[in-house]
């Protein structure tokens, strides 16, 4: 069985009659990085706010540590970590300063300060006064601040929100270091999902406050399915060839589309096409873009036409990774 | 008991070297100004003559207006970093925190008061009094007097300090409510419920036939008021802070 680090049960938050989070179930193990997805305003702050105590829920339970919020928060906060929307900082004091604003309070060695700064690469930097700092800068002292009681939990909102792209690539590591060599559990939320599948193991997608869903990657993956495309020279008539052979493609800009295909059935198909003359350009299989599926899931829109087309312009290299993955 | 020590700590760090203490030495250089060029001369009653003098300003002015300040101050910065979420994410309560800057804010008007006191015995020194003669027991009072009093309008700002996140709202608020000091001071009804005016009533009493309105009250009414008024406003801050959404 495994232990659970986060637990609500139908966590609920109104503003202004509105749900902005509404009836919400999060289950979070022990050692996985969680993906907290959803598009702007979908509830990802509001529901982490609520998990820290920072706002108090409508109706719902949050359990951390087992421990219900209500009772233990500051015995729960002890082993927390976090950083909410945007990193809290004192201008007028350097990193140092800063970091030891906490130290005090969560009372750990002064050598943690020094730690905390190496990892997220702020030492050259730490006697600066903060308000000079970049966003970027600023939002790795956050990170600095949520690492520095070394927690079991760490609650990171859009960590990477601000960073330049070797930032983004170094916290990502950060991140995906954390369960391995520290045992440390993460939340970690965003809006997008290429970032999140780059880390995360397991993801829970909100859209309205609602949870629409919640597994793991890999079996997110199999949802978004994958599909075979035959360039030939004539695809018209190549379609009643498949008709005869039990497939039904889709005809897409002079390309048949096959859904659910299984290996023998191309073989077969191939064979046949080729025996009835047809110049076969090329077969690929084309995973439809988890970030398309998410776009459905949370109703942002696009159809399989346009997933086809962003194939094409840009979504080929993940679709090739995609399949590696797959593979393994 | 140690996490209340910690949160108290951690203000320390906030303060950083900010030029903020110096307010508490515009005061009493001020209010020395004030009494050195007054007419209180060397002779019966000197010394109490020079604090009725010198208190006129500090206590009807500076004192509020610290108070004011210091809460508004001690609430700044996290107003403008977002410092409220990350103290309130750290294992303390929020009770801590709240106390420790109310602490904050009235260690720094103790200061001022002490300050300004060092001012009185140095303004009466140089005029030549004597310093045997100074009534120690009747300035121990109004010394501990006004800086009690301060404490109901230190906690009321404080209050709104932390609800508001401009850092002049509660400037403005409080500068308003201070200007008509002069004017609700003659009220004997109102003025002792008036934390702006508290200090004021208490420190200057002069005693006889020269008080009028809010400073004919007796000391202990008084000061019974400003305990009453104290308790109110930092038990209303302290349950508003509990709750506050960050
Ligand atoms: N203090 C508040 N008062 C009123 N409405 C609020 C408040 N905080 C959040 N909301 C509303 O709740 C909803 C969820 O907001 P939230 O900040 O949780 O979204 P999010 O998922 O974090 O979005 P983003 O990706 O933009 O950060 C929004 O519709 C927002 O307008
Ligand atoms: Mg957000």
């Amino acid at each position: 069985m495994t232990e659970m680090m986060i637990e609500t049960r139908n966590l609920t938050k109104k503003y202004r009659g509105t749900r902005a989070v509404d009836a919400l179930n999060l289950a979070i193990p022990r050692g996985e990085i969680y993906g907290f997805l959803g598009p702007n305003g979908a509830g990802k702050t509001t529901t982490i706010r609520m998990l820290l105590g920072l706002i108090k829920p409508d109706s719902g339970v949050v359990q951390i540590f087992g421990q219900d919020l209500r009772k233990d928060r500051l015995r729960i906060l002890r082993r927390v970590g976090s950083l909410v929307e945007y990193p809290s900082y004192y201008g007028h004091l350097n990193a140092i300063e800063n970091l030891e604003t906490s130290r005090r309070i969560l009372n750990v060695p002064k050598s943690r300060i020094d730690e905390v700064l190496h990892t997220v690469g702020l030492t050259k930097d730490a006697k600066r006064h903060v308000k000079g700092y970049s966003l970027g800068m600023k939002q790795r002292l956050g990170i600095a601040s949520a690492l520095l009681g070394s927690p079991e939990l760490l609650i990171l909102d859009e960590p990477t929100n601000g960073l330049d792209p070797s930032g983004i690539l170094e916290i990502r590591e950060l991140i995906k270091r954390m369960p391995q060599e520290q045992g440390i559990t993460v939340l970690v939320s965003s809006h997008l999902l290429s970032e999140v599948e780059q880390m995360a193991s397991s993801v829970g997608i909100v859209n309205q406050g609602r949870m629409i869903f919640q597994d793991t990657i890999p079996n997110l993956q199999r949802k978004a399915g994958s599909e075979i495309h035959i360039a030939l020279s004539d695809a018209e008539t190549a379609m009643i060839t498949a008709r005869e052979l039990g497939c039904f493609p889709r005809l897409d800009q002079g390309k048949l589309v096959f859904k659910g295909i299984d290996n023998d059935q191309i073989a077969r198909l191939v064979t046949a096409l080729v025996d009835a003359r047809h110049s076969i350009y090329r077969v690929e299989e084309r995973r439809k873009s988890l970030e398309d599926l998410f776009l459905t899931m949370t109703g942002g829109g696009s159809s399989d036409a346009a997933s086809a087309d962003d194939t094409i312009a840009s979504g080929a290299p993940r679709a090739a990774g995609l399949r590696r993955e797959a593979a393994q | 008991m140690t996490t209340w020590i910690a949160a108290l700590r951690s203000e320390r760090i906030k303060l950083g070297r900010s030029q903020i203490m110096l307010l508490t030495i515009i005061d009493p250089v001020l209010c020395a100004g004030v009494g050195l060029l007054s007419t209180v001369d060397n002779g019966e009653g000197a010394w109490f003559g020079l604090l009725l003098v010198m208190t006129l300003l500090h206590a009807m002015f500076f004192l509020p207006m610290m108070a004011g300040i210091f809460s508004a101050f001690v609430c700044r910065y996290e107003h403008a970093g977002g410092g409220w979420k990350q103290m309130m994410s750290l294992p303390v309560s929020r009770s801590a925190l709240y106390l420790s800057k109310l602490l904050v804010v009235t260690g720094a008007l103790a200061l001022s008061q002490l300050l300004f006191f060092a001012a009185v015995l140095g303004v009466g020194l140089l005029k030549g009094f004597d310093l045997s003669q100074v009534p120690w027991n009747l300035f121990a009072v109004r010394m501990l007097g006004g800086f009690a009093a301060c404490l109901p309008l230190a906690a009321l700002q404080l209050f709104v300090s932390a609800m508001w996140s401009s850092f002049a709202a509660p400037l403005v608020l409080n500068m308003i409510f201070t200007v008509p000091n002069i004017l609700v001071a003659n009220s004997a009804d109102f003025a002792p419920y008036y934390p702006w005016v508290q200090p004021m009533l208490v420190m200057m009493q002069a005693g006889g036939e020269y008080d009028f309105g809010g400073f004919t009250l007796p000391l202990l009414n008084l000061m019974i008021t400003v305990g009453g008024s104290f308790a109110v406003f930092a038990a209303a801050g302290l349950a508003y802070f509990g709750r506050k959404p960050v």
